[in-house]
């Protein structure tokens, strides 16, 4: 009987870790796109990796701390061999998937003229940030970043100016 | 019997052994190491302790190797995925500065 509770318990627990993965269903661009790339990274994996990274390096450093309390950061991009392979439909499941009151979109750009729509959501819990995704899709190419956990958004403005990329500002007003 | 034959057994013929055989090779017996007593050191196999010490830190070092090379794995894999986000990001943030222009 103690050992059918502690499974159920452990079970219940696999189950709320896992709801906190990458939960975006996004096989319809996997069905259409020539090449996938899928980049995931939970929480074990991300703290495991955090033991390696050097933080007398900058750019790692700056990473190590960012990640620190991180629950897991998945990337998924799909390369389509011509353009107009994917619709606004198929943006639009992605968008379902964002729905209020947790998540809210805080950028959206749409130019016409690249066919570029861009997009950035945050997810609340509890008046606490729990979350980002970011949607970026172009002509040929469409890309998904979740980034589960409390993400600082000052913190993730510090990404620019590391890794080789000038340094952005989001959510401040010039 | 020709002459091989005969040159055949005088040569395989029964001899007797000469005088002093018998008490030599006994004597050559009892000065030979008993069957079972220690071989000398630099002929002595490892010790079974030592084998297999040997073995618990071959199996130790090529978990750390592994440990380390998964370490090396996983610190790509999160520089890789943060170099991704911040590119799309920025990516955004300049597409945000061309609307507000």
């Amino acid at each position: 009987m103690k050992t059918w509770r502690t499974l159920t318990l452990a079970l219940g627990l696999a189950a709320a870790l896992s709801a906190q993965q990458f939960k975006f269903n996004l096989d319809h661009l996997a069905a259409k796109a020539s090449d996938t790339v899928d980049l995931s990274l939970n929480g074990a994996t991300l703290q495991f990796a955090a033991k390696f990274l050097d933080s007398k390096d900058p750019d790692e450093s700056k990473v190590k701390k960012l990640i620190a309390g991180l629950d897991g950061i998945y990337i998924r991009t799909f390369e389509f061999k011509r353009a107009g392979e994917w619709t606004e439909a198929d943006l639009e499941v992605i968008r379902k998937q964002l729905r209020s009151p947790e998540w809210s979109r805080i950028v959206g750009v749409k130019s016409s003229q690249d066919g570029e729509t861009d997009e950035i959501y945050m997810r609340n819990e509890n008046k606490k940030i729990t979350g980002l995704a970011i949607l970026a899709a172009e002509p040929k190419e469409i890309t998904v970043v979740h980034i589960a956990g409390p993400v600082d958004l000052d913190s993730l403005a510090e990404l620019g100016g590391h890794l080789g990329i000038p340094k952005v500002e989001i959510g401040k007003q010039k | 019997m020709d002459r091989l034959e005969q040159e055949l057994k005088a040569a395989l013929g029964r001899k007797d052994p000469p005088a002093g055989f018998a008490e030599r090779v006994l004597r050559e017996a009892a000065r030979a190491p008993a069957r079972g007593t220690a071989l000398p050191q630099r002929n002595r196999p490892w010790p079974r302790w030592l084998a297999a010490a040997a073995a618990v830190v071959l199996c130790a070092g090529a978990g750390l190797g592994y440990r380390q090379y998964r370490g090396e794995v996983a610190r790509q894999q999160v520089m890789q995925a943060f170099r991704i986000a911040s590119v799309k990001v920025n990516h955004i943030q300049t597409h945000v500065r061309e609307v507000e222009r």
